[in-house]
C-alpha cells in the first residue's frame, strides 16, 4: 500500500557563489585569518518550512503555487533526490517521477535506443523493456523516425517519445512536475488519455502544473503552497479556487497621502 | 548513527556496484557516442595507442641506447596501463557533473555516476591492452604461466581506480579548482614513474619509484606480462592502498553524500 508521510519536513538549499567553490580560497581564508575572508559566501535558502503531510491510496493531489514557492523542492524529497534539512519523511512504494520529459536522453543516439537507455536507467529490465518496445513504439506514432537520431526530432516529438518512457511502467506512486501542457494538440488529447490510464493504475499522484484544467480532472486533492509553507490543503476545487482568487487590496486616496505637486517626475517642469 | 552510517554505504557504494546493468550501459554508450558513424568505431583507440606506441618505442628506443626488443613490450604495457590510470583519474573528477541531469532528478545510487566513469575506461583498456599481443610475437616475448598474474593485478588496479575515482568525484564537486590540480598532478606523475624508462636506470633514485604506488600497481600488470613475478612488496603496496583508499573513500561518502545533489 503506497504512502506518503512528512511530519515538519523542512528543507534549506545551499547555494554556492563562485568563491564558495574555490578550495585555494577556502584554504587561503583560514590560513589569512578572519579579516580577510575571501572564502566566498554560501546562501541558504530555506525551500520547505515545516511542511506536513499525509497521503494514501487514492489521493491525487494537485501543486500548486507561484513560481519559487517549494512545489519543485517537494517533488523531490518525495523522490529522494533533495534530502530533509529537518523533519521526518516516509515515503512507502515505488516512486516514479517525471521531472523533465527528456530524463537521459542521449541527442545522437536513435529514439529506440533512448527508449531501452531511458528504461535502463528507470530501473526496468532487459525483458520488461523488450517486451513493452511495441507498445512503447506505437504510442509515439513515430515509426521509422525511431530508428534516426533523436536530434532530427522536433519538440512535440520528443515529447512523445518521453511521454510514452515515462507512463509505461505501473507506478505505485507518481510525481509530475510541469511537463504537461507541453506540445501538440492531438498528441495532447492521446498523451492525457494514456496519462489517464497510468494515473487510475497508481496509487498516490501529485502533480504540479500551473494548467488548471488539467489539475481539475486529475486530481481530488490539492496542496497549495506559499514561500515553502503549506498554506491550504484539502478538496481540489476549495484550495485551487481560493489560491487563483486575487487579493483585495485596499489604498488610500491619493491626495491624502502624498500633494500633487510634489510627485511630478516630468522633465523642464519645475517642482514646487 | 553505525546505522545511519551503514544504510549510507549499503545505498550509495554497494547499491551502486549492484546497478552494473545501469552503469555498464551508460559507460558503454559513452564510448559509442565517441565513436558513432567513424569507420573503425572504438577501435580506432586501440589504432591510435598502436601508432603512439610504436612511434615512441622506435624514437626512445634509440635515445636510450636500448634493445628495442626489450624496450618495446616494456613500454607498451606500461602506456597501456597508465592510459587507464591517467584517463579516469581526470575523468572522475566531473563523474557527478556528467551524470547532472539524471542526479537531480531520480534517486540513483551515486556509485553509479563514479562506476561508469571507471568502467568506460576499462572498455578502452581492453581495447587497448590487445595491442600488446601482436607486440609480444613480434619481438620474441616468451610467455610464461606467470602472465595469469596479471589478472589479480589488475583487478587490483581497478579497486584502487574505485576508491580515487569516489574521492576525486565528490571532492572536485564541492571545490571545483581541484580538477586542474588534479590533471597537473597526473602529468607529472607519468614523468615521476618507470614507463618511458625501466627503474633500474635511476640507479641510486630507485627509491623515487618504490614509494610511488602507480609505480607498483603498473608493475603487477607489467612483470608478469614479460614473464617475471613481480616484487612482493608491489602487491603489499597495492593491497594496502587498497584498503586504506576505500577506508577513506567510504568515510568521505558518509559525511558528504546528503550534500552532494547541491554542489552539483
Amino acid at each position: 500500500m503506497a504512502r506518503i508521510f512528512l511530519n515538519n519536513l523542512s528543507v534549506d538549499i545551499p547555494i554556492y557563489d563562485v568563491g564558495a567553490a574555490s578550495l585555494k580560497r577556502a584554504l587561503l581564508g583560514r590560513a589569512i585569518g578572519g579579516r580577510f575572508s575571501q572564502a566566498g559566501s554560501i546562501v541558504t535558502v530555506k525551500a520547505l518550512k515545516n511542511l506536513s503531510l499525509e497521503a494514501n491510496v487514492g489521493d491525487r493531489i494537485a501543486l500548486v503555487g507561484d513560481n519559487g514557492s517549494g512545489k519543485s523542492t517537494l517533488l523531490r524529497v518525495l523522490s529522494s533526490v533533495y534530502p530533509a534539512t529537518a523533519g521526518t519523511v516516509l515515503v512507502d512504494g515505488h516512486v516514479s517521477p517525471m521531472f523533465e520529459a527528456t530524463l537521459g536522453m542521449n541527442m545522437d543516439a536513435t529514439g529506440l535506443e533512448n527508449i531501452r537507455m531511458s528504461g535502463t536507467i528507470w530501473g526496468m529490465t532487459r525483458a520488461q523493456i523488450e517486451s513493452s518496445m511495441d507498445e512503447i513504439a506505437d504510442f509515439t506514432e513515430l515509426g521509422s523516425y525511431l530508428e534516426v537520431p533523436v536530434r532530427t526530432y522536433s519538440n512535440g516529438m520528443l515529447l512523445r517519445l518521453a511521454f510514452a518512457i515515462a507512463t509505461v511502467r505501473d507506478p505505485e506512486i507518481m510525481l509530475i512536475d510541469e511537463v504537461i501542457g507541453v506540445g501538440d494538440q492531438k498528441f495532447f488529447a492521446k498523451a492525457f488519455a494514456r496519462l489517464q490510464g497510468v494515473i487510475q493504475r497508481s496509487q498516490i499522484l501529485v502533480v504540479a502544473s500551473h494548467a488548471d484544467d488539467i489539475l481539475r480532472v486529475l486530481c481530488n486533492k490539492a496542496l497549495w503552497l506559499d514561500h515553502g509553507i503549506l498554506v491550504e490543503y484539502g478538496d481540489s476545487e476549495t484550495v485551487m479556487t481560493a489560491y487563483r482568487t486575487p487579493e483585495v487590496v485596499t489604498t488610500q486616496p491619493h491626495s491624502e497621502t502624498q500633494p500633487h505637486s510634489q510627485w511630478s517626475p516630468k522633465i523642464g517642469v519645475p517642482a514646487n | 548513527m553505525t546505522y545511519a552510517v551503514g544504510n549510507t554505504i549499503a545505498r550509495e557504494f554497494i547499491d551502486g556496484f549492484r546497478s552494473s546493468q545501469i552503469w555498464g550501459m551508460l559507460g558503454w554508450d559513452d564510448i559509442r557516442q565517441r565513436y558513432r558513424r567513424s569507420l573503425l568505431g572504438p577501435f580506432w583507440i586501440t589504432l591510435s595507442m598502436g601508432v603512439f606506441i610504436m612511434l615512441l618505442g622506435v624514437i626512445y628506443a634509440r635515445l636510450f641506447k636500448t634493445d628495442i626488443a626489450i624496450y618495446l613490450p616494456y613500454l607498451s604495457v606500461g602506456l597501456v596501463t597508465w592510459g587507464f590510470i591517467a584517463t579516469a583519474t581526470t575523468e572522475s573528477c566531473r563523474a557527478f557533473q556528467e551524470g547532472e541531469r539524471i542526479l537531480k532528478q531520480i534517486k540513483l545510487p551515486y556509485g553509479v555516476y563514479v562506476l561508469r566513469v571507471v568502467w568506460r575506461n576499462v572498455v578502452i583498456f581492453f581495447h587497448t591492452i590487445i595491442i600488446f599481443i601482436p607486440v609480444a610475437v613480434l619481438f620474441n616475448v616468451e610467455p610464461t604461466w606467470y602472465a595469469f598474474l596479471a589478472l589479480p593485478g589488475m583487478a587490483l588496479i581497478y579497486i584502487n581506480q574505485v576508491w580515487v575515482a569516489f574521492v576525486l568525484a565528490i571532492l572536485c564537486s564541492r571545490y571545483r579548482d581541484i580538477m586542474p590540480v588534479v590533471t597537473t598532478a597526473v602529468q607529472i606523475l607519468m614523468f615521476a614513474t618507470p614507463i618511458m624508462y625501466f627503474r633500474e636506470s635511476l640507479g641510486d633514485s630507485a627509491w623515487i619509484a618504490d614509494i610511488n604506488p602507480l609505480y607498483h600497481l603498473i608493475e603487477l600488470v607489467r612483470a608478469p606480462l614479460l614473464g617475471t613475478p613481480p616484487a612482493m612488496l608491489s602487491w603489499e603496496v597495492a593491497i594496502s592502498t587498497a584498503i586504506m583508499g576505500t577506508s577513506l573513500a567510504l568515510a568521505l561518502l558518509v559525511r558528504t553524500s546528503r550534500r552532494i545533489v547541491f554542489w552539483v
